[in-house]
This record gives structure tokens, sequence and C-alpha cells, in this order.
């Protein structure tokens, strides 16, 4: 075990010596009409050379780092489940061997419930992904036409089934509301489908459009409605009201779960932790920087090579391929921890824990933020004075999070 | 040169009737600027006047020609100001002519401010050269254009020149009209030094350089020289002609047109219409006709961010060495917190300020409903007088308040009369005669407020009329009126920067209208706002804009953080650009909504 001391610095102050690694993997079959994400349709082709590089990758982060506890590995996309299972092994395989993975490490896989087989998710539970999240996104036909989505319901309950039988523990489903011309009637039509399903975990987020996306394009040609906020707003208090009585506590703005299902790579990032992201466009928060990978996946693999090769160099040596790196200063972490810590709904910000952090006083540094949200009633404190957002504040979190920055 | 030999004109046109490219083939034939330095419109200086295609500041230019006669004569164009706002600078630069050249659109024939200036002209006993330009467009219908001119002002048909100043066909016609129809100047050398200033521009080395056309006697560089309506003395830094830069001189005589380098520091020392004359041994008379330009229109300019108001002011400051119509004074709003109330000749003068300050300052403006001169008398006899509606007292003390009415004249093809009636009298303006020009074309006259007039008004003209019609106005009188304040209330609180004066007929449908405009451009707060006008006490309309709801990011990718926080520190930028009333957030473009209540929506 290396020295985790040295690697936090004090800059992430008293916090457990563990990291999270996120690796992004940015193929898809066809993109979403949502999607602004750093995603390609139609290069199968470059997945072998893209796995190595990741592989590479994972090295020589790796390398710069002491080897700290790696407590959870998430695969996000773009599409993780398009890569064969002997790629996902591959990676895992060197996940292992460059890093420490405590013993009982989250391992999650985001998965289209399109064509998967019952022998997808076996060999997946082989190799040991413990968490599956599924892109539902709607229980409806128009409303995933509208998305550009190919799957079915018909194909989610199957892919739940699987995943069940191959004895994935922790499963997940996203949804969207605030679609255009999503009904409350609909939305409620989607989240009991979902809950019929009895999923360990629920996302549900809001839709946003996005500039240079398809919807975009087809709100601003007047062909698609824009999405109404109030009526969005309606569903997300539906949506608490329905998955409270179905036993899902509410633990982050957009997150539900059942007891001991809580995604442990997430809170990991909201409680401010370190955590690499591998992979093209991929971002991570280490060693006192943030840094973005280079986005463009023939980019990204030409650079892990260089670098590798020792013909090119980055100046954060635990992101070989990062474009951008933004060094941080203790007051970018606070303001970052006190943002990411208040969308956790039931933890929020404790006053003590953030003192016992840092060594410095919450209210001494954001009191006069502090009173207003209070004042709005956008922020609630508890008798021991930890600080939640308030119902309406987990709408307007922005309104929160802006007197932060 | 013996004035004989001298002829100094001006050019009359409407806007893009090709004025400047007239100036410009003038120039090149008379050998003044060389082809290679012909740079487009060179008697337009700023960047904004070339964009504009209007001329903004006189200026003037002198030329050698020789004639048929075989002569060489001495010829000053003196440049017009082309728009409405400044027919008090017109003037001054017609009086400094003997003759102008009437330019006309062999396409669109006449234009109702150019009929103005041509009167204005006749007044000044000017010799007319007509010209119909454009000849070479398939639309030119010269001789059409040519009768017209022949009807309005007499002048044979015969006499009109055709020409294209673009192609420069029979351009040199119009210098030998020019030589042989213009008399030259009349001036007594002999007598006691009198010249007019027609116009000054501010130099950082030089001062104040007035552009001055010589009646009487002679100014030498060594001599003392007064301002006759401010008494000022001074001593020339520098004088001398324009050809067409500045190029020194020893002396300008009687009959010629040059400069005078003052030294002085502020155009107000120096005012166009002013007389000129030697502080020993001077003129006991000036030249007659000055006047002190006055602001007839009014507005708030704030700041958009508050600590740009010292640059705010330098700006300002800056602009006024060149510009003695444009006044201002500290002011301060409620809303707006610490700007100016700045005065204008016209909503024109205006624009140009505001884009100026905006431009070439590079100031971010947050300017108020522009706003009339009213005279306010109270019941204790005294009357004030009142350039913001948040100046206006009590109702209570209010004995009467009188407003400005301005005489307008309208030139229009006859088709869109039903139209121009209707903005007018929708507009609370008064119908004073109608004359058919030919078969096709009216000239409207009415009377109207000019707090109508100010809110765009123009526009909306050139609008029911597709850009046919052109407009003249001029100041009629004071007239006692039954006005009242309209206050707009946000949040239950009276905005000082929304308050208008409006006749009370007109209150309920422009605070209405004010309120629905409203209700769009303020965003959801935290709280619902409700948005109320007002008559004194009565509310006489309302509307709500909801508490927001909503405002999230959604899911990030991948951990982008620092996207998230970009996105945060966008949202807090364009909360420091919103102005705070009470605890109301409101962005700048409410302040001008009062702009738009005309507008069919």
């Amino acid at each position: 075990m290396g020295n985790g001391e040295a690697f936090f610095g004090t800059l992430y102050g008293n916090i457990p010596a563990e990291l999270a690694l996120y690796i992004h993997i940015p193929f898809c079959e066809a993109r979403c009409s949502y999607c602004a994400f750093n995603t390609y349709v139609g290069q199968r082709a470059r997945v072998p050379a893209y796995v190595r590089a990741l592989q590479a990758e994972m090295r020589l982060a790796a390398e710069a780092l002491p080897r700290v506890p790696v407590s959870s590995v998430y695969f996000g996309g773009g599409t993780p489940s398009l890569l064969a299972v002997d790629e996902l092994g591959a990676l895992l395989e060197t996940c292992a061997d460059a890093f420490v993975l405590i013993p009982d490490v989250e391992i999650t896989l985001e998965a289209n419930p399109e064509r998967l087989s019952p022998r997808d998710f076996r060999a997946w539970r082989a190799l040991g992904f413990n968490r599956v999240s599924l892109g539902m996104q709607s229980a409806r036909e128009d409303e995933l036409r509208l998305f550009r989505r190919t799957h079915t319901l018909a194909d989610v309950r199957a892919a739940v089934e699987a995943a069940r039988a191959a004895g994935i523990p922790s499963l997940n489903l996203d949804l969207i509301y605030g679609v255009p011309r999503q009904t409350p009637a609909a939305w409620r039509e989607s989240v009991q489908a979902a809950l019929a399903l009895a999923p360990d975990h629920l996302s549900l987020y809001s839709l946003g459009v996005e500039e240079k996306t398809l919807l975009h394009k087809q709100i601003a040609r007047g062909r698609v409605p824009p999405p109404d906020p109030d009526l969005a707003a309606d569903m997300y208090e539906l949506a608490e009201e329905l998955l409270a009585r179905a036993g899902y506590r509410h633990y982050e703005i957009s997150n539900w779960a059942r007891d001991g299902h809580a995604c442990r790579h997430n809170v990991h990032v909201w409680r401010n932790r370190p955590y690499l992201g591998l992979g093209a466009g991929a971002h991570g928060n280490v060693a006192g920087a943030r840094y973005a990978n280079l986005r463009r996946p023939s980019d990204y693999i030409a650079r892990v090579a260089a670098v590798a090769a020792g013909d090119a160099r980055s100046t954060l040596l635990a992101a070989p391929a990062a474009e951008e790196i933004a060094a941080l200063t203790p007051a970018d972490v606070y303001a970052e921890t006190v943002i990411l810590g208040l969308r956790l709904t039931e933890e929020g910000i404790a006053p003590c824990a953030f003192a016992a952090r840092f060594g410095r006083d919450l209210w001494t540094l954001y009191g006069a933020q502090l009173r207003r949200l209070l004042a709005w009633g956008l922020l609630e404190q508890s008798d021991k004075g930890r600080l939640r957002l308030t119902p309406r504040g987990r709408l307007l979190a922005n309104r929160v999070f802006v007197e932060f920055v | 040169m013996d004035q004989s030999h001298i002829r100094n004109f001006c050019i009359i046109a409407h806007i893009d009737h090709g004025k400047s490219t007239l100036a410009d083939r003038m120039l090149q034939l008379t050998g003044t600027i060389s082809e290679r330095d012909m740079q487009a419109q060179v008697l337009d200086d700023m960047e904004l006047e070339r964009e504009r295609g209007v001329t903004i500041k006189a200026s003037a230019v002198r030329m050698q020609y020789t004639a048929a006669d075989g002569e060489t004569y001495e010829m000053n164009l003196i440049d017009t100001p082309g728009h409405v706002d400044f027919a008090y600078e017109v003037s001054r630069a017609l009086q400094a002519c003997e003759g102008a050249v009437l330019v006309v659109d062999a396409t669109q024939g006449i234009e109702a401010q150019t009929l103005a200036n041509l009167y204005m002209a006749l007044e000044h006993d000017l010799e007319l050269v007509a010209v119909v330009n454009k000849i070479d467009l398939p639309a030119a219908q010269p001789d059409e254009v040519a009768q017209e001119i022949e009807d309005l002002i007499g002048l044979d048909a015969a006499d009109v020149l055709q020409v294209s100043a673009k192609t420069g066909e029979n351009v040199p016609q119009v210098l030998e009209a020019i030589v042989r129809r213009i008399p030259p100047p009349k001036g007594d050398r002999a007598a006691p030094t009198r010249a007019l200033i027609f116009d000054s521009h501010y130099d950082s080395y030089k001062g104040v350089i007035a552009y001055v056309r010589v009646f009487d006697g002679v100014i030498r560089r060594t001599d003392t020289l007064r301002m006759m309506s401010t008494d000022t003395e001074l001593e020339p830094v520098e004088i001398g002609i324009f050809n067409p830069h500045m190029q020194p001189t020893d002396s300008l005589s009687a009959g010629e047109v040059g400069y005078i380098a003052t030294g002085l520091k502020t155009v107000r020392e120096c005012r166009v219409g002013d007389t000129v004359t030697l502080a020993e041994g001077g003129a006991p008379e000036p030249l007659p006709g000055y006047k002190q330009a006055k602001p007839m229109v009014f507005a708030g300019f704030y700041p958009a961010d508050n600590d740009d108001y010292d640059a705010l002011r330098d700006a300002l400051e800056k602009l006024q060495l060149n510009d003695a119509s444009l006044v201002f004074e500290p002011e301060t709003s409620q809303a707006l917190n610490f700007g100016f109330r700045v005065g204008f000749l016209g909503l024109f003068h205006m624009e140009i300020i505001q884009e100026r300050l905006e431009r070439e300052y590079g100031l971010d403006l947050v300017a108020t409903s522009p706003s009339v001169e009213y005279q306010v008398v109270l019941r204790n006899g005294d009357v004030i007088v009142i350039t913001s509606p948040a100046d206006l007292p009590d109702e209570s003390e209010i004995a009467e308040i009188r407003e400005p009415w301005m005489f307008i004249e309208i030139f229009s093809p006859e088709e869109y009369i039903g139209a121009i009636m209707e903005l007018v009298t929708g507009r609370r303006g008064e119908y004073v005669s109608m004359e058919y020009l030919d078969a096709k074309r009216v000239l409207l006259k009415y009377r109207i407020p000019l707090a109508e007039l100010i809110v765009d008004f123009y526009d909306r003209l050139k609008s029911v009329t597709r850009g046919y019609a052109s407009l003249d106005y001029h100041f009629d009188s004071y007239r006692p009126e039954r006005l009242v304040k309209l206050d707009v209330l946000v949040n239950k609180q009276p905005v000082d920067a929304l308050a208008m004066i409006v006749h009370e007929d007109e209150a309920y449908r422009k605070g209405q209208k004010l309120v629905s405009r409203l209700k769009r451009l303020i965003p959801r707060q935290l709280f619902e706002v409700p948005i109320q006008a007002a008559v004194g006490k009565r509310v006489i309309s309302r509307a709500n804009v909801k508490a927001l709801r909503k405002d999230v990011l959604a899911k990030c990718y991948g951990g982008d953080v620092t996207r998230k926080k970009k996105l945060l520190e966008k949202q807090k930028k364009g909360k420091k650009r919103l102005k705070m009333i009470g605890n109301v957030e409101v962005p700048q473009e409410a302040f001008m909504a009062v702009l738009r209540l005309n507008d069919d929506d």
C-alpha cells in the first residue's frame, strides 16, 4: 500500500485514502435525440484500439499515483454494453492489476436494454460486475420514439429478468421526465412501470435540451414543443411521492435507492473525493486538479500511445490524455464540496464534518450565503446543524449553488 | 483670391440621394484628391456616418476649378448634416453659402427634409443649381422629377441638370453651372472683420477648430480674435483652409471659407452660429441668426455595471467636446443607481450618442425611455420645467402641465395617406393640411406632441409607408394638456425609471401594454412578483410573474463538475447584469419596454 497521505495532500482535507475510477466508452449504435455527451456512432472498428489505449492509460495513471485503494469502478458512456465480454474482461483485468481494488469494490456497467441476452448478464456477473444501470428512459413508445431509442418496454422487462436471473445484486433504471408533450399521467405510467420491475435504484433525470442535439433543432424549428418547466416540477414532485411510498430513499437530487443500494461511485463524487476519469473526454479530479481528456477517440488513442512511448508527457502525470487541466485552490475545493455535497439530499453538508475535513468553519466561509438561502427557504438546518436542500430547494438547486461560485 | 473668383455652395439632398458620391466626383474632377487617395465619401469622416449613410457633422472642402472660360475658381463646398435633428446646423451652413446644389434622386423624387432645407435655402436667398441624380438607373424618371422641381420651386425644368454621380455622366456641367449661376460673395474687405462659425470639431492638439466663412474684413494668424456671443478672446493657434485636409495659411479674407484653430478646450466656448471678430476694432454687430442649440429630448443613461460610472462621465465629456448640443447632468435613480440625464436635439441624435458610447467607448448602457421637457404650473403659481417623469410633483400641487407640440410635414405617395392619418391621429396628432405635389405624391401637415413623435414614430412611419414617406419637423408651441404620471410598481414598489407621463385618455391602454410587456421581460423569481400600473393611487393594470419552480441542472456527464461550474458562473454573470428593484431582479431591456408600446402585438 502506497502513501495515501502524500497523494491526497492537504487540499482534499482529511478523508479516507480512496479512489474511484470512471471509464468512458464513447461508442453508440445510434444517437439519442437529446444526447450531448461525448459519443460516436459507427466507430465499432475502433473499439479494439480504444480498449488497448484504456489499458495503457490505466497503467500510466496508476504509475503516477500511490497505491491507494479503489472503491468503485464505473463504466459509463456512450454504451459500455457494446463492448464484447472479452474486451470488458481485459479492461477489468488491467484495472485489478494496476490498482488496488477493495474486496467489495462496486463495479457498474451502463447498458442499453436492447438485444441483451441472459448470457450477457451471466458473463458480466462472472467478470465481477455487481451493478448494472439500464437506460430505460420511458415506458411509452411515443416518448422512446421522440428520444430515438430503439428499445421497447418489453426489452427492458426482459433485461431486468435476465439481470436478476444472472444474480446481478444491484440494478438501476434511468427515466427521463419533463419531456415535450409528456403529461403527468404519462409520467406516472413510466414510474409505475419501472417500480413494477422492482429495481434497487432509480435515476430520474429532467430532460435538458442541449445545443447541437437533434431535439434542440426540432424545438428550434417548432416541430416539437419545448419542455414545460412547471410541468416538470409537478412530475418531480409526483415521483418523489410515488417512490417514497414504494420504499425508496431520495438520497440525491435525481437519485433514489433501496437501503444499501445508493450508488457508491456517485456518492464518492458528490462527496468531492478524488476520482480518475479514463477514456476519451472523461473528466477526473486527482492530485489537486480537475482535468478533461481529449474528446475524440482517435486523438485520445494517439495521445496515450505517444505518452506510453515516452514521446509526450502530460503536466498532470495521473492524466496522460488530459486536454484541459485546472489546478484547484482551497477556495475551489471548499465551494465544490458544498455544491456537490448539497446534492446529497439526506446527507447534505454537516459543518462539523466540514470542519473535521478542512479545519475551516463553514459559517465563517459562507455565512452570508447560507443565511440568505435559509431565509429563502431553499436550505434547511437540522438540530445538529446539518444543512440540506428543502423540497423546494431540490427543484431550485441552481439558485442555491450559484451562491457559492 | 479676389471674391469674383470664389464660389461658396452646399449640397442639399435627402439621405441616399447621392450627395456624397457627387461630392466625391467633384473632388476628383478638380484634382483636389487623387484617384489613389480616393476614399469613398471623403466628407463623411466617421465610421458610424458611413454605415448609416448620413452625414452627422458638417464639413468643408476647397477645390480649385478651371472653368470653360479659362479662369480658375476657388470653390468651397460646405457639407450639411442630413438629418432633421440638425436643422439649426443646416441653417448655419446655408448662411455661409451664396448658392446650393439641390440633388434629387431620379427614381425617388423630392423628399420632406429636402424640401424643408430647400425652403431654408430660399429664405437665405441662395441661388439654386438643381440636379437630378442616378439617371443611370433603369427606374430613373429624370424628366418627371425635373418637372416636379419646377412645380415645387419654380425652377425651369429645362435648367435642371441630369447626371449620374456614380458614372460621372454630366458632372462637369454641374461645376460649370456653379461657376455661372451662383454669385460670388460680396463682402467688404475693408470693413470690420466678421466671420460666421458654421461648424466646429475638437482636436486634441489644436483645441477647438472653428469652421468659418469670412463675410467682412480679414483674419490674420497674428490677430487676437473675439467670439461675439460669449465674449471669449483668443489668439489662434493656426488658421487655414481645407484642401481637403487642414492646410495652414496666413490669412482668410472676406468671401473665403477656412478654419481657425482656437486652442479652446470645449466647443461650448465656440458655438456654431456665433460671429468671430477682431478683439481690437471689432465689428459692432454680429452676423444675424445666432441661437443656442436647445435639447428637446431627454433620457437617463446608466452604466449597466455601476463601476462604469466614471467611464460614462468621461465618455460623455469627450463627446461633448465635439457636440455643443449634447447636455448632461448627474441623475440618481432608485432602480438604476447613478447615471446621467442627457439632453439631445432629437431622437436620432440620441441614437447616435448611445451608439457611439457603446461602440467607441465600449460602454454597456441602460437607457431609460426618452422624455420631453414639460412645463408644470403649480397651484402656487410657480412654473417648473421637468425633463424626467420622476421629477413630476404630486398631483395635488399641479395646476396644469404643458407639453411641447411640433409642426410636422410628411411627404408620401398618395396610397399611404390612410395609413399615415391613422398613425398620426392615433398619436394625438392634429390635421393641418394636405397638398398634392403631383398626381401621386402628397404633402401632409400636422401638429403632434413631441412626446408622441420621439417614441418610434419615425420607424412606424417608414414601416406603414414601406419606406416611401419622409418627415420633417420643427417646434410649434407649448400647450396645456390633460397629462398624468403613469407609475409602474414592481412587487408593490414604484420604479422611478419606468414612470412615464401620458395623456389621461391613453393611460389605461399604455398601462396595460406596459404591464403585459414587463411580465414577459421580468424573469420568474423565487417568489411571485406583482407588476402594476397606476395613476396616482389608482391601479389600472396588474399582472403577476409566477414564482420560479424549477432551476436545476440535470445529469452531468462523467462527473464533469467543471462544465457545471461554468454554467453556474454564467448564470451568476447573467444575474450581475440584472438590476435589483427591491429584491426583484429586472433585466435592462425592461427599462426600454416603454419604447415599444405602440407596436401591435
